[in-house]
């Protein structure tokens, strides 16, 4: 019975596996990756070298993830986890104490300047005693490719680190990506820059997109606070609709990884359609338009332009 | 909120309660719940302290439920045709870079819902629902309302009286519908109401419906040939049907547990075995035989690898959900044969903090035991046939 559940839980969450390419001497590195975008990081790193498990997968909300039996038997067996950190993965803590795994765990946030959530969600909820589970720091960095380029190159030194012989290859894969995500990040920033500067205000589900604003102009609305978690208040989402009417509002969205209930219904209220779906903290499936963090910054921000240039 | 703290604290020492300090002002508190086999009576005892708190007399012996908040305790008194609720005392909340704890007296509360034989009690989401069997009718009480002490009730009827249960789901709820030409059977399916208590949907057949359980946002119901597994939809839940694998023998689950900081479930299978159910893995059924037959079960919810299960030779076991071992055994009582009625008095299992508590009702004895060396640490007296268990409590700082 053991085995036939450790096959099922093989089949279940291992996203990609590189068994027999890696390096005749080696096995390959156990990595797990908390949630798809650290996933689509770590293989662009690890290559051939990995055996990469990612615990919340694709459309999935690492949120209000509830791990099962079966990751902790993939952690337990880890050489190394790859997490975002600043409390974003709520999860984390009872998964390391229930697996009692060896594996390093590696925040890949660690070098990241970090932003504060925003003033209206951390006043409400320190007033309130309501349930979150991120403190009073934003922990969605990875919206922002340059802090994209951190966690890449701690992920390369975290591999060097468990793999000495690989390190060449690890420097070189996060070498050639790094590349890839500064052309990425060329093209945000020209999207950006043809938007009128009156139409860069934008409504999404939660406050997911905090470094996307701060490092890219934009300014992100949301009825939700940093974590899906938190219901929003109907003070939020009437000061959201009076937004939209005095037209400060250029734009609305849903999320891969929310209910589009709340946003369907401001802009119900509003003259606002729905301009799309943004990828906030999940890539999509592999036949989705944001199926690596790369697809899913330019998918985000060519949905954004296009509704706002639209409109 | 400090100054109502120093005024519990006052009240909890006048009752003999200390919160432990294991930081400056971080605070543990664990209280239990345990009512008599034979008398309508349920004792409080600290569980950290092991002395009693306060007794309270029910109207009838109850079965004792904890709401998910931990804030209140359900009496469901099956003969007695009522449900009283108590105060714990205690409420926990987690601000995420820390957790608050705040203690007050436990106290029967001024209310009660009435009705003809009370048997299920679900807490979903802060909603209770109780179906009282003789009427065939679920009553839902926001557990806040309870708090407050005048609960508003939303009555759902069934058409039949039956042994039904009923579970809340965000707006909608989930109700049996039960066997109209045998209603002394078992309900045959699930109906899922919406706010407006209009049907939405069809039947979910599920005949020989017994056994329900929640574990993170998946609910799970057992039935005949295998589980309906509901989870949020678009528009309300989404309800399917996961067969039993064809690598089980035949048998069926009755009775479920939800899996607390991991997801998963754990059911009865027959009266020797239990079954480990991840409904998201391809194989969702990990069967494990035990050495005799099971008296009951317990998941850990402080450390969410572990849950507990007692057998009738008199020993507890400790099971790995992960690798699904019973990794540990401690011979704890004499042995209960699980022969004679279902409901004679047997041991019950719960765990508060860093310990497991089992009632021993023949010799009205509760035992402890350390959950990290899982060896028994004291035995307490308790007057009666100490039998139902139920613990709440936590940890946190007290502003």
């Amino acid at each position: 019975m053991l085995k036939s559940f450790r096959r099922a839980a093989l089949a279940t969450v291992i996203t990609l596996t590189s068994f027999g390419t890696a390096s005749a001497y080696a096995e390959p590195l156990k990595v797990v990756a908390s949630f798809s975008i650290i996933g689509d990081f770590a293989q662009n790193v690890g290559g051939d070298r990995i055996a990469l498990t990612t615990l919340v997968g694709p459309d999935g909300d690492a949120h209000v993830y509830e791990p099962k039996p079966a990751d902790a038997m993939a952690m337990s067996k880890a050489d190394i986890v790859l997490v975002n950190g600043l409390h974003f993965e709520g999860f984390l803590q009872r998964l390391v104490e229930a697996s009692a795994t060896k594996a390093s765990v590696v925040e890949l946030t660690k070098g990241v300047e970090p932003i504060a959530m925003k003033e209206e969600h951390a006043h409400e909820e320190g007033e309130s005693h309501g349930h979150h589970h991120h403190g009073d720091t934003d922990p969605h960095a990875f919206q922002s490719i340059a802090n994209a380029k951190i966690y890449v190159k701690n992920i390369a030194d975290a591999f060097c680190a468990a793999d000495a012989q690989g390190c060449d290859s690890y420097e070189a894969n996060a070498e050639a990506y790094t590349r890839k995500l500064a052309e990425a990040e060329t093209e945000v920033k020209a999207a950006v820059a043809s938007i009128p500067q009156d139409k860069r205000v934008i409504i999404t589900s939660h406050d997911a997109f905090g470094y996307f604003e701060h490092a890219y102009g934009l300014t992100f609305l949301a009825p939700e606070g940093i974590s899906t978690e938190a219901e929003a208040s109907a003070a939020d989402v009437a000061a959201l609709i009076r937004q939209v009417k005095e037209d400060k509002a250029s734009a609305i969205f849903v999320e891969n990884i929310t209910n589009a209930r709340l946003i369907e219904q401001i802009a119900a209220e509003t003259d606002l359609k729905v301009g799309g779906t943004l990828y906030s903290d999940a890539l999509s499936s592999n036949d989705g338009p944001a199926s690596t963090y790369i697809d899913m910054m330019r998918n985000n921000i060519a949905t954004i332009k296009g509704a706002i240039m639209g409109s | 909120m400090t100054s109502f703290f120093n005024k519990a604290s006052a009240a909890a020492l006048l009752l003999g309660f200390m919160p432990t300090a294991t930081l400056a002002d971080e605070q543990t508190a664990w209280r239990l719940f345990i009512a008599d086999h034979g008398q309508p009576a349920v004792h409080v005892i600290d569980a950290v302290s092991g002395t009693e708190l306060v007794s309270f007399a029910t109207r009838a012996p109850a079965t004792l439920y904890r709401s998910g908040s931990g804030r209140t305790v359900f009496a469901v008194q099956r003969d007695g045709n009522v449900v009283q609720a108590i105060s714990s005392g205690i409420s926990t909340s987690d601000h995420g870079d820390h957790g608050d704890l705040k203690v007050e007296e436990t106290k029967l509360l001024d209310m009660a819902v009435a009705g003809t034989r009370p048997v299920h009690f679900v807490d979903h989401g802060g909603n209770i629902a109780l179906f009282f069997d003789g009427e065939g009718i679920a009553r839902i009480i926001p557990e806040s309302e309870v708090l407050a002490g005048s609960p508003s009730v939303r009555e759902i009827r069934t058409g039949a009286p039956h042994h039904g249960v009923a579970i809340t789901f965000g707006d909608h709820v989930l109700v049996t519908e039960p066997n109209k030409e045998k209603p002394d059977e078992l309900p045959v399916g699930i109906r899922v109401l919406d706010a407006q208590g209009t049907p939405a949907g069809g039947l979910h057949a599920c005949p020989d419906l017994h056994g329900e359980a929640a574990s993170g946002n998946i609910v799970a119901i057992a039935c005949a040939k295998g589980l309906l597994i509901a989870q949020a939809g678009d528009k309300g839940p989404s309800i399917g049907f996961l067969p039993y694998s064809d690598e089980l023998p035949e048998g069926k689950v009755t009775t479920l547990l939800g899996g607390k900081g991991l997801q998963y479930f754990l059911g009865n299978y027959g009266p020797s075995a239990i079954v480990l159910i991840d409904p998201t893995a391809d194989d969702a059924f990990r069967r494990i035989e035990l050495p005799t037959r099971r008296v009951h079960f317990a998941v850990d919810p402080v450390r969410p690898k572990f849950a507990y299960v007692f057998t009738e030779d008199g020993r507890l076991h400790q099971l790995d959900v992960i690798s699904g071992k019973i990794t540990r055994s401690l011979a704890l009582t004499e042995p209960y044969s699980m022969d004679g009625h279902w409901s004679d008095p047997r041991p019950r299992v719960a765990v508060a903090g860093d310990a497991i508590f089992v009632t021993d009702p023949l010799k009205s004895t509760l035992h402890m035991i350390d959950a990290a060396s899982f060896e028994k640490t004291r035995d307490i007296a308790i007057a009666g046939k100490p039998f139902n268990i139920v613990a709440v409590g936590g940890s946190g700082e007290a502003h």
